[in-house]
């Protein structure tokens, strides 16, 4: 186990810069999570972490000792790649045995701690096939093998899932989770998969064209997003964004949505929980009012009468797609097509209005110019 | 892969004409190529009366390897009476270093411009490829220059250099676009585990690559054995390659012109050359064609 910090790190190919400042910090034993679209440098922060790749500007330090210039195979750090990365040549048992013949660890040793680490991980009676003779489930497991045997101070992920087909993906996905309730070891985790990165993580760093977004738990990322982008890219069904005004009405701030209810356009007034009250300087402003599907459901009373903080309106309903546990509603507010996740049995035809509620102390208002969360 | 003949409604007359046809084409040109080497069999093993006598495409009368003995013990390259035989192991003494030196040195630069790629890697690529197109007669003088100041001039390890040094840029260029296709993930994964450059290519590299070395032996080895430019322009006398003493033995003219042995003689120098295809062809075309398809 080991603590990993990583100190403005950048990274520039020529004139290009791929990592623009990187600050990240970890405890022992953490889960980070390094989520981002392809090109956002989440790999190349994990090649330099594992020593694979040079450090433009800035440090990395594992367990308070500056790494930079410390070879990969000093590191104490274990890699599973995307591509499994198993050699052709060796049987299972040689491959994940290589790294502790390469540190010449004694044979006894070595057929111990393999067979133990085969044995975590059900591939024991694997050993002696090659890796073209197995299945990707089996050549996975194969390659969290090698990196667990060594034990090491620091286990790097870099997409290990994506080859996966969805079944496997969701087992794996799983097994690493109990990797790493068991281990206790530190890992990082590179993925471009949200669910993957919610499921697993302590933390996540979601990356964009090489800065970091927001470096915070699954939760906080999911419920106070930084920014308009991580919350469209955390979240299935995303998150919908809805222009609205901010107003005060009757002594409440809230916010104003246009929407379409039994054929007439007009406004609808959201007040926002206490606790929301505190933006006084943004009245009369537009504001962008960020609204997770779930959040967004039909209209009942009782549920009305208990919470405060749900506020009502109609709405005209312009698509269903049931997906059997709930149907996704389409509704349109403020120009913006808006999924709203309903009960099966609420719904009602396409073209009718219904009755909405929307949780305002869960929702987000953004700054439409710097798409900064307020 | 579906058998595209078994499949129904395909066979009517005409396909099996055009089949037929096919066939017969290909038989007349098989027979082109094989002719020419059945005439050179035959003549070698008939004595000079039934040549004199017979036609050229008649079967010896009887097997008779008289002419081949000749040829590797007897026969007179220019002065000297010696048969092939010292010029044959002159040139397997020349061809095997040549062909497993060139062949390594091929490998490990080939795994050093793919796999530990440095600042200008491919630039150095361009210009040892540049070598393959370099015509021989072209290095002749400076490469004489160089034998010669280095001292091996008119010697077997002086040929051995002059073909590696030739035969570099083919050998990486087949590395290099071998190991190209090789994920470098698995470089990666071998340098965490704690293998270094010799390692990662002695455990890894080279156990990937029999395919590339069997297409690099056979092109190495056909190209040096059957070498005559160098050979006869580095070396003379008793230093010479069994290519240059055959051309040599065909070419002493004393007496009666042997044609069974000269026949002999040009088999038992292409002899090495054949036995290679006939051991190793299938996994030439193999290795051609690696890579080309996933899988």
């Amino acid at each position: 186990m080991a603590s990993l910090s990583i100190q403005n790190v950048k990274k520039s190919y020529g004139s290009v810069e791929v990592l623009k400042g990187i600050d990240l910090d970890l405890e022992n034993g953490e889960f980070l999570v390094l989520l981002g679209p392809s090109g956002c440098g989440k790999s190349t922060l994990l090649n330099m972490i594992a020593g694979l790749d040079t450090i433009t500007d800035g440090e990395i330090l594992i367990d308070q000792t500056v790494v930079n210039d410390v070879h990969p195979k000093d590191r104490d750090i274990a890699m599973v790649f995307q591509s499994y990365a198993l050699y052709p040549n060796m049987s299972v048992a040689r491959n994940i045995g290589f790294g502790l013949e390469m540190r010449k660890v004694t044979k006894e040793e070595r057929e111990r701690r393999v067979d133990e680490a085969a044995r975590m991980l059900q591939i024991d009676h694997l050993s002696d096939r090659k890796p073209a003779q197995l299945s990707g489930g089996q050549r996975q497991r194969v390659a969290m093998g090698r990196a667990l045997v060594r034990d090491p101070e620091i286990f790097l992920f870099d997409e290990p899932l994506s080859n996966l087909d969805a079944k496997l993906r969701v087992e794996m996905r799983t097994e690493i989770k109990k990797l790493h309730q068991r281990l206790g070891t530190t890992m990082v985790y590179v993925t471009h998969d949200q669910i993957e990165a919610m499921t697993l993580a302590s933390r996540i760093a979601i990356l964009k064209e090489g800065e970091v977004q927001q470096f915070a738990s699954p939760q906080e990322v999911y419920e106070k997003p930084a920014n308009m982008y991580v919350a469209g890219f955390v979240g299935s069904p995303p998150m919908n964004f809805v222009p609205a005004a901010v107003v005060s009405e009757n002594g409440k701030l809230g916010v104003s949505i246009e929407r379409t209810a039994n054929g007439s356009r007009g406004s609808v007034f959201l007040a926002l929980p206490e606790d929301r009250q505190d933006i006084s300087e943004w009245v009369g402003r537009d504001v962008i009012l960020g609204i997770r599907p779930e959040t967004l459901t039909h209209c009942s009373d009782s549920e009305m009468s208990l919470n405060n903080r749900l506020q009502a309106f109609d709405c005209q309903v312009e698509v269903l797609e049931p997906t059997g546990a709930d149907t996704l509603t389409y509704i349109e507010l403020g120009g913006r097509e808006v999924i709203a996740r309903v009960n099966p049995y609420n719904t009602t035809e396409p073209g009718e209005t219904m009755a909405f509620m929307v949780d305002m102390g869960k929702a987000s208002l953004f700054d439409p110019k710097t798409e900064l969360r307020i | 892969m579906t058998d595209i003949t078994a499949l129904p409604g395909g066979k009517s007359p005409w396909q099996s004409a055009a089949r037929f046809g096919l066939y017969t084409l290909l038989l007349i040109f098989a027979a082109y190529y094989i002719l020419p080497l059945i005439v050179v069999l035959s003549t070698s093993m008939k004595d000079l009366d039934e040549i004199r006598n017979g036609t050229l495409l008649s079967l010896p009368a009887e097997i008779n390897f008289d002419a081949w003995g000749y040829a590797w013990n007897e026969a007179c390259i220019g002065v000297s009476c010696t048969g092939l035989k010292p010029y044959f192991w002159n040139s397997v003494a020349m061809t095997i270093p040549a062909v497993t030196i060139s062949t390594l040195l091929g490998a490990l630069t080939g795994f050093s411009l793919t796999k530990f790629k440095f600042k200008g890697a491919n630039l150095i690529f361009a210009m040892i490829l540049f070598g393959c197109f370099i015509p021989f007669q072209v290095v002749l003088l400076p490469m004489a220059q160089s034998l010669g100041f280095l001292g091996v001039a008119n010697t077997v390890p002086g040929l051995v250099l002059v073909h590696i040094v030739y035969g570099l840029p083919f050998t990486v260029l087949f590395f290099r676009n071998y190991y190209v296709n090789i994920p470098d993930d698995l470089i990666k994964a071998a340098t965490i585990d704690g293998a270094g450059f010799f390692m990662i290519f002695w455990r890894i590299m080279l156990p990937l690559s029999p395919p590339i070395i069997v297409v690099t032996v056979i092109w190495q080895f056909t190209q040096i054995w059957n070498d005559f430019l160098f050979g006869a322009s580095f070396t003379t006398g008793g230093g010479q390659p069994v290519t240059v003493a055959l051309n040599n033995l065909v070419n002493t003219t004393t007496g009666v012109k042997q044609y069974n042995v000269d026949m002999a003689a040009a088999l038992i120098t292409a002899a090495p050359t054949l036995a290679v295809y006939v051991l190793a062809g299938r996994y030439f075309v193999r290795g051609l064609t690696a890579g080309s398809v996933k899988g």
